[in-house]
C-alpha cells in the first residue's frame, strides 16, 4: 500500500512540485530584470557570464590554501552525487522505465562503491565544517542542515537497498529522495541551478571592466 | 614636495571633529524603517536575486576579506552583510512570500542599526569576496544597496553624511570650493607654472581633487607638469574639477548625479574627447563605469584613470621619463577601486617599468590585492579607526615581505590611509603617488 503509493501518486506529487518550484524561483529572480550597461566595456559581457561559469569551477591560486579542505570535500562530494544520480545502475533503469524511455551504460559495482564513499565522504567533511566553523556555523540556517540531513538520508538508504536488495528499504530510499525532491526548491539546494546565473552575472560585470572573475 | 604631515594631522582633526555632529535623526522609526525596505527592494535586480538564492552559507568569502581575516570574527563574514536584504527578497519579491513571511522575521530599527556597521565600518566594498567565492556571489553590489538603504533611513555615519552633504549643496569639499581652487591654480601660476584653467576649448579636461588641493600638492603639481610635457590640448575646470564623488561612496544616487553632472557640464562646455580623473580611487568607477548609467545614455568622452593615461603616453611616445634605477626597491599596492573594480592593473606598472624601478611585487597583488581598509569613504568613519587599523596590519606584514623601501599607489585615500596607518603602528614604509613620481621625473 505505502510502496504503491511511494511508486505512484506521491512520486508524480513530488516530482511536480520539485519542476514548478525550480521554475518559480527562477522566473521569480529572472523577471526582476538588470538595468542595461550603458558604458563602454572593455570586454564583451557575454564571453564574460560564460568564461565565469566554467573557470569558477577552479579556485584561484591565490585562495586555494586558504579552502584546500573545502574544495577537496566539495568535489568528492559532488562529483560522488553526480556519478551515483547518473550512473548507479537502478537509476539509470529509473530513467529508462519511467521518465525518458530510453538508459545509458551504468557504472559498475566497484566505480558505485568509489562514488559513494566519495560522497559520504564529502559531505560529512562539509556538514562537520559546516556546525563546528564559526563563520559557516553563524550563515547557516535551519534550511541549510535539514537539506543535509535529507541527502545523506537518500544516499545512506540507496546504498543499504542495493547492497541488500531489499524492497522495503527501496521503498524508504524513493521515499526519501521524493521529501527531497519536494525540500529542494524551497532550501538552497537551488544552487545546483542558480550558481550558473550568479557566477555569470558576475563574470559579464567584471568582464564589461576588464577584469577576469 | 614631501606631504606636510601638519596638514594631515589637521586634515585628520577636522574628521575628527564631524564626527561629533552628529544629530538623532527626528522621523518615526517605522517610517525610517520603511524607506530602507522601500530602496532595498528598489536595488533587488535580477542579479542581486540569483546571488541571494545561490549562496550556501559555506563561508568561503570571509577568507578573502581582510576585514575578517584581520579578526577572524564571524560576524564580518561578507555575505552575511546581505541578510536582511535576503530577508526581503523571500518576504515580498521572492515566491511563496506568504510562506516565508510565517517562517522569516520582518526588518526591524534594531536590525538596521546593527547591519550600519557592518556595511559602513567592516566593507570597503572592495570585491575581493566576489574572487573566491565558489557560487559567483557579489557581495559588494549587494552592499553598495544596502548602503543606499541605510542612507534613506539616516542610518549614514555623520562624517560621510555632512561632507556628502556639503559637496552635493555647495559643490565643495572640506571648505574647497571653485573659489579656493582657482586660487591654489594662482599660487601655482605664481611660482612659474603655465596652467590653462576654464579654457573655452580643449582636448582633455584634467581633475583634481581636494585631497591633492590640500595635502598632495606634489600630484597637482605633476598633473600640471605632465600635461605640459607632453604638449596636449588641456584645460582644468574651476566649476568641475572636483574627481572625488561622495555620494558613490555613500549610496545616494542623487548626491552621486549632482558631483558627476558637474564633470559633465564641464566637459561638454570645452569640447573634451577625453576626461582624466585623478589619482581618487572610486573616481575612477564612479564616472567611467556609473557615469553613463546615471544620464542614461553612453558619456560623449572617455574617462581615464591617471595610470591609464601615463602608461598611454609612454607607449605612445609623448610622455618620456628618466629612468630612476634599480636601486629603488618599490612595491605597487593595487586600489580596488582602480584595479578589481576599475580593470586598471597593468598601466601602473607600464609606468613602473618605463621608471626603471625595481618593482617588488607583493602577494597578493593586482585584481587580487587586499583592501588597504580605507576605502568607499571608510576613511572618514571615525568610530571604524580600530577596525580599519586592525585591517592594516594585513597591509604591513604584505609590504614587509617585498623587501620593497617604499611603496607607490595611484590613490590619494589609499595614501592617507597607508599614512595613517604608518602613524598608528610607528611603520616606517613611505608611501607616494604614481603621479608625482613621475612628474619628478620627467625627461
Ligand atoms: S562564499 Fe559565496 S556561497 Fe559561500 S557563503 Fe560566501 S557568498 Fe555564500
Ligand atoms: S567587498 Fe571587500 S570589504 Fe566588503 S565584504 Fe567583500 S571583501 Fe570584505
Amino acid at each position: 500500500m505505502f510502496a504503491e503509493f511511494v511508486d505512484g501518486p506521491f512520486w508524480y506529487f513530488s516530482a511536480t512540485v520539485f519542476v514548478v518550484g525550480v521554475v518559480l524561483r527562477l522566473f521569480f529572480a529572472l523577471r526582476l530584470g538588470t538595468p542595461r550597461p550603458l558604458s563602454r566595456p572593455r570586454e564583451s559581457a557575454s564571453r564574460g557570464f560564460i568564461r565565469t561559469v566554467f573557470t569558477r569551477f577552479i579556485p584561484r591560486r591565490e585562495f586555494f590554501p586558504r579552502m584546500r579542505l573545502e574544495v577537496i570535500a566539495g568535489y568528492a562530494f559532488h562529483l560522488g552525487l553526480f556519478a551515483l544520480l547518473f550512473f548507479a545502475a537502478p537509476h539509470v533503469e529509473f530513467y529508462k522505465e519511467r521518465i525518458l524511455g530510453f538508459g545509458w551504460t551504468p557504472m559498475p559495482y566497484w566505480a558505485f562503491i568509489v562514488s559513494a564513499q566519495l560522497a559520504f565522504a564529502g559531505l560529512l567533511l562539509l556538514w562537520l565544517r559546516r556546525v563546528l566553523h564559526p563563520v559557516s556555523r553563524i550563515l547557516s540556517d535551519a534550511g541549510d542542515h535539514i537539506g543535509t540531513i535529507l541527502v545523506f538520508l537518500v544516499m545512506l538508504t540507496g546504498c543499504l537497498a542495493l547492497a541488500e536488495f531489499h524492497d522495503s528499504l527501496r521503498v524508504l530510499h524513493f521515499f526519501l529522495a521524493e521529501l527531497l525532491l519536494i525540500y529542494f526548491p524551497f532550501s538552497s539546494l537551488m544552487h545546483t541551478f542558480t550558481f550558473v546565473l550568479s557566477r555569470g552575472y558576475l563574470g559579464a560585470g567584471f568582464a564589461r571592466h576588464g577584469v577576469k572573475a | 614636495m614631501p606631504v606636510d604631515m601638519n596638514v594631515m594631522r589637521g586634515f585628520m582633526e577636522q574628521i575628527q571633529q564631524l564626527g561629533q555632529m552628529d544629530v538623532p535623526s527626528e522621523r518615526p522609526d517605522e517610517e525610517r524603517v520603511d524607506t530602507a525596505k522601500r530602496v532595498m527592494l528598489e536595488k533587488l535586480d535580477t542579479a542581486l536575486a540569483v546571488d541571494l538564492e545561490a549562496c550556501v552559507h559555506c563561508g568561503l568569502c570571509a577568507e578573502a576579506c581582510h576585514f575578517y581575516l584581520s579578526t577572524e570574527d564571524p560576524r564580518y563574514v561578507p555575505v552575511r552583510k546581505l541578510e536582511l536584504m535576503r530577508r526581503l527578497y523571500r518576504r515580498e519579491r521572492g515566491p511563496l512570500r506568504w510562506l516565508y513571511r510565517l517562517t522569516t522575521r520582518d526588518i526591524t530599527m534594531d536590525d538596521l542599526e546593527e547591519w550600519q556597521e557592518l556595511v559602513y565600518d567592516a566593507c570597503t566594498v572592495c570585491q575581493r569576496c566576489s574572487l573566491i567565492c565558489p557560487m559567483g556571489v557579489h557581495v559588494a553590489a549587494g552592499v553598495a544597496g544596502m548602503r543606499a538603504a541605510m542612507r534613506a533611513a539616516d542610518l549614514m555615519p555623520v562624517e560621510m553624511r555632512f561632507v556628502g552633504q556639503e559637496q552635493s549643496e555647495k559643490g565643495s569639499l572640506f571648505g574647497v570650493g571653485s573659489e579656493e581652487f582657482r586660487q591654489a591654480i594662482e599660487e601655482l601660476r605664481a611660482s612659474g607654472l603655465s596652467i590653462p584653467l576654464d579654457e573655452p576649448r580643449a582636448d582633455i579636461l584634467v581633475l583634481s581633487a581636494v585631497t591633492d588641493i590640500l595635502l598632495f600638492k606634489d600630484t597637482l603639481v605633476s598633473t600640471i607638469r605632465i600635461m605640459n610635457h607632453i604638449g596636449a590640448s588641456w584645460t582644468f575646470s574651476s566649476q568641475g574639477y572636483e574627481s572625488a564623488n561622495f555620494g558613490y561612496m555613500a549610496g545616494d544616487e542623487e548626491w552621486q548625479c549632482a558631483a558627476s553632472k558637474r564633470v559633465y557640464d564641464a566637459a561638454v562646455a570645452c569640447g573634451a574627447q577625453t576626461v582624466i580623473v585623478a589619482e581618487c580611487g572610486h573616481a575612477y568607477p564612479a564616472l567611467r563605469w556609473d557615469g553613463a548609467e546615471l544620464f542614461g545614455k553612453p558619456l560623449p568622452f572617455e574617462v581615464l584613470a591617471p595610470a591609464e593615461f601615463l602608461a598611454r603616453e609612454i607607449v605612445a611616445g609623448r610622455l618620456k621619463v628618466k629612468p630612476i634605477g634599480k636601486q629603488k626597491k618599490v612595491s605597487f599596492h593595487d586600489p580596488c577601486k582602480i584595479g578589481r573594480v576599475g580593470g586598471v592593473v597593468d598601466a601602473p606598472r607600464v609606468v613602473l617599468q618605463a621608471l626603471g624601478v625595481d618593482l617588488r611585487e607583493a602577494e597578493p597583488h593586482g585584481v587580487e590585492n587586499l583592501c588597504c581598509g580605507g576605502g568607499a569613504g571608510n576613511f572618514l568613519i571615525n568610530r571604524g579607526m580600530p577596525l580599519r587599523q586592525k585591517a592594516f596590519e594585513l597591509k604591513i606584514r604584505q609590504y614587509d615581505a617585498t623587501g620593497a623601501d617604499e611603496i607607490v599607489t595611484s590613490c590619494d585615500s589609499c595614501q592617507m590611509n597607508f599614512m595613517a596607518g604608518s602613524m598608528m603602528h610607528q611603520w616606517n614604509k613611505p608611501i607616494e603617488g604614481l603621479v608625482a613620481l613621475v612628474g619628478q621625473n620627467l625627461a
